[in-house]
């Protein structure tokens, strides 16, 4: 598949939210875009999280907010973590 | 109605535009944005959900996640992983089903449960469970009254479909689920019949599990379905396997909706059936259902009252087709759904369908309708019904088309059509 969204420079957000599954990752994903709070889609890095294939890196700065999104639309998250890219 | 001589390997086929009236066993025609999902997912996208990080498996979840949210927003479900992916209503009753019943007790039931229902509840009876199948009124509804009065000590739970599908009666579901609540028993519904049809609101409604399929009114492909389940005292899944997540672990997982949901999906189906909810919520649940009963009525108009034929249903003989506002937050109630099943006096159910079908391309439904009790209550066991049921796509001249056909049969106006 060709990708031609927008590249977001992954260095700036420094937060992971971990799942258990891959279902509430994608609304994860969703609800906070929709928020807009810089989001995006990555393998969930095995250091962190055994879980869920999937993770969501995300806007570290603005972690209090989403996570109260997460919780009021019912997202089940496993953690969140600062973890900047290396 | 189109005539025709053709030739088919030598034999001569006479052409006939068909009519399908048999859309509470499949829906059809579906909508074509139904198709359109599915062949995109074909050629474009056709990952295995959440077993990877890559593109394409993570595009089959969002088609899961997209499906999900449509069936949490058609049935007021707030927490849509919640909702499980089935093969058909089927799946999902038994999953239900045996999972409430580990451990024994006793289950109440209706007279009017398809196999689906009364199948599982046999096999547990034999295996130690006891069963009460309440009775229902001629017509096919079920008084929660009735429901009740038999609760006893040990009932484990209730499980209920929410319309006949032999005489499409629907029933005070609400009201059952206020029964249930108060005894503090959690309620199965049995919604194969209803879903895309009549509201459901699982919240206002006080239903702990709504079993679903995806092919009838949610107007998807055969083979999807699924199951609500909004209470935990159901823990335990029928089936558990690879899900894509805890690959450490060799347990089920126990959070939703991987715990249900073992080995991959349909998720080609699952695209479709998405597509399908869609087209309902667009046109409107209110809207299908009194499109179906503006049909229901211009049937019963044509042929109640008639004394050659036999009417089953709460509609005929008071075709009013709603009851007026059943108290807040319960939606509209709709009394029968776009079914009706009838019989020719001097005519078993099996010659009136070969002969609509042969001579008037009609397709119903003749039988028991893997309902055996729902007959018996009706009193039209072993012979059956002559059972016509239309969808979203039916018009009034289809309607006037199978009430010439009928009345043709029936022998009057011979060759009317």
């Amino acid at each position: 598949m060709v990708r031609k969204s927008k590249r977001i420079d992954l260095r700036a957000l420094e937060g992971v939210i971990t799942f258990f599954g891959s279902h509430h990752a994608i609304r994860a994903e969703g609800l906070l875009k929709q928020r807009e709070i810089r989001a995006v889609l990555i393998p969930g890095p095995r250091e962190i999280s055994a879980n869920c294939g999937v993770a969501v890196r995300f806007d570290f700065n603005r972690r209090e907010e989403a996570e109260a999104l997460l919780n009021e639309h019912m997202v089940h998250f496993e953690g969140i973590h600062h973890y900047p890219e290396r | 109605m189109v005539h025709g001589i053709g030739k088919n390997r030598g034999f001569a086929v006479r052409f006939v535009k068909t009519l399908y009236f048999d859309n509470a066993a499949t829906s059809w025609p579906k909508p074509k944005s139904v198709l359109k999902s599915m062949r995109s997912f074909f050629l474009k996208g056709g990952g295995n959900p959440g077993r990877s990080g890559h593109g394409r498996s993570i595009g089959a979840v969002r088609v899961a996640v997209r499906t999900r949210e449509l069936l949490a927003r058609l049935f007021n479900v707030d927490d849509s992983s919640r909702i499980v992916f089935t093969k058909n209503a089927t799946e999902g009753l038994n999953i239900a089903i045996y999972g409430l019943a580990s451990g024994g007790g006793h289950i109440v039931t209706s007279s009017m449960e398809h196999n689906s229902v009364m199948r599982p509840l046999t096999d547990l009876r034999a295996r130690g469970c006891e069963v009460t199948a309440v009775r229902a009124r001629a017509d096919g509804s079920v008084d929660p009254g009735d429901v009740a009065g038999a609760f006893r000590k040990n009932t484990r739970f209730v499980v209920m479909t929410h319309a006949s599908n032999v005489t499409g009666a629907v029933n005070d579901i609400a009201e059952v689920g206020e029964v249930c609540r108060e005894r503090g028993v959690p309620l199965l519904v049995d919604a194969a019949q209803t879903a895309g049809c009549v509201p459901i609101d699982v919240q206002a409604m006080h239903i702990d599990f709504l079993a679903f399929s995806g092919h009838k009114g949610l107007m998807g492909p055969q083979g999807t379905g699924g199951l609500y389940i909004g209470d935990d005292r159901l823990k335990r899944p029928l089936m558990r396997g690879g899900t894509g997540s805890l690959s450490d672990r060799e347990e089920q997982p126990d959070f939703f909706p991987d715990r249900f949901e073992s080995g991959t999906l349909n998720i080609i189906g699952i695209a479709g059936l998405g597509s399908g909810v869609e087209y309902v919520l667009n046109r409107g649940i209110g809207a299908l259902a009194l499109h179906e009963g503006a049909l229901l009525k211009l049937f019963l108009r044509e042929l109640d009252g008639d004394e050659r034929y036999s009417l089953y249903g709460p509609c005929a003989g008071d075709p009013r087709l709603d009851i007026g506002d059943p108290g807040p937050g319960r939606g509209p109630y709709v009394r029968q759904t776009g079914v009706l099943s009838l019989n020719i006096r001097g005519l078993s159910p099996s010659r009136v369908g070969q002969v609509l079908d042969r001579e008037y391309g009609i397709q119903t439904r003749i039988g028991l309708h893997c309902a055996p009790s729902a007959h018996r209550t009706i009193g039209t066991f072993p012979d059956g019904t002559v059972r016509l049921s239309w969808g979203p796509f039916a018009t009034e001249r289809d309607v006037r088309r199978v009430v010439r056909a009928l009345h043709a049969v029936a022998g009057e106006g011979a060759g009317g059509s």
